[in-house]
């Protein structure tokens, strides 16, 4: 097998995407949910801050895993700051206190597999 | 010193009923406009709104008013205009909607696009006035007009 070759890419064009990495918080740990739920209350968030016209605004909810509660959102790079600034204030999930904790952002979902947060460099 | 800078929304108002058009009032309208600033932007849209924007100038006899917003935000509350189908005042409901004429720099260049748009109306319904007393009717009307000012511009004359 040959080695990986080192190989230097630039984009120059500003990326049509943005990938998100959030967890969700729940005040009672032991509450589920599913991904509809997820987006719905994602939804509700951006309709409250940025009213209908947010509401409109297409975002994906590619993975979700439901033992952890975190989930990959694609969303086009112009709707990243409203994205992002709508999960932040959300506070409520069924009258229960919520908060998301946004993970990783980054243009490439490549880059999203990995956390260089999470290294062990010691060991 | 910076000019701090705002656009001015010319706008019409269309009611369905015209005996209500005089219930119309600045107020009523500032909460109409925001509300609909809120449904479409929410919150917001709704901080955006409240900060230096003011309803200027109502005229309930011809359905003209002059919105006031600050530049960088005009568009917010420009696209949530099409969007108000109803005025409350006195806890009555006059349904009408609005229309943008005409977006300004200064109230100055506002009026000045609203008077060319009233000539322009003028021109377009003189030809359908179906009796000739009908238009000498509105002759009258528009000479009376022209020569109060005239007259006022005679008085000034004399003063001089």
């Amino acid at each position: 097998m040959q080695p990986a070759v080192f190989e230097r890419v630039v984009v120059k064009n500003s990326p049509v995407y943005q990938y998100m990495k959030v967890s969700l918080v729940l005040e009672q740990a032991q509450t589920k949910l599913t991904a509809v739920e997820l987006k719905h209350l994602i939804t509700t968030g951006l309709k409250s801050l940025y009213g209908e016209v947010g509401a409109a605004f297409p975002f994906d909810l590619l993975t979700f895993e439901e033992d952890t509660l975190t989930a990959v959102l694609r969303v086009y790079s112009r709707g990243l700051v409203r994205l992002w600034s709508s999960i932040t204030l959300l506070g409520f999930f069924q009258q229960q206190r919520c908060a998301f904790r946004v993970l990783q952002v980054s243009p490439y979902l490549l880059a999203l597999t990995g956390n260089s947060r999470d290294l062990a460099l010691d060991s | 010193m910076v000019r701090v800078k705002s656009r001015y929304l010319l706008c019409e108002i269309h009611v369905s009923d015209p005996s209500k058009l005089l219930l119309l009032e600045d107020r009523a309208i500032t909460a109409a406009v925001k509300d609909a600033v809120t449904s479409a932007h929410g919150d917001y849209g709704a901080a955006q709104c409240s900060i230096g924007f003011s309803v200027k100038y109502v005229n309930a006899h011809t359905g003209i008013l002059f919105l006031r917003c600050p530049k960088s935000s005009y568009r917010l509350i420009w696209s949530a205009l099409p969007f108000i189908t109803s005025v409350e005042r006195k806890g009555r409901r006059i349904s009408c909607f609005l229309s943008c004429l005409h977006v300004g720099g200064t109230i100055r260049t506002c009026q000045k696009f609203l008077i060319r748009y009233n000539t322009q109306q003028l021109h377009r319904m003189l030809p359908k006035c179906k009796t000739q007393e009908e238009k000498d009717q509105v002759r009258r009307a528009i000479l009376s007009s022209s020569t109060y000012m005239l007259k006022g511009k005679e008085h000034k004359e004399e003063r001089d």
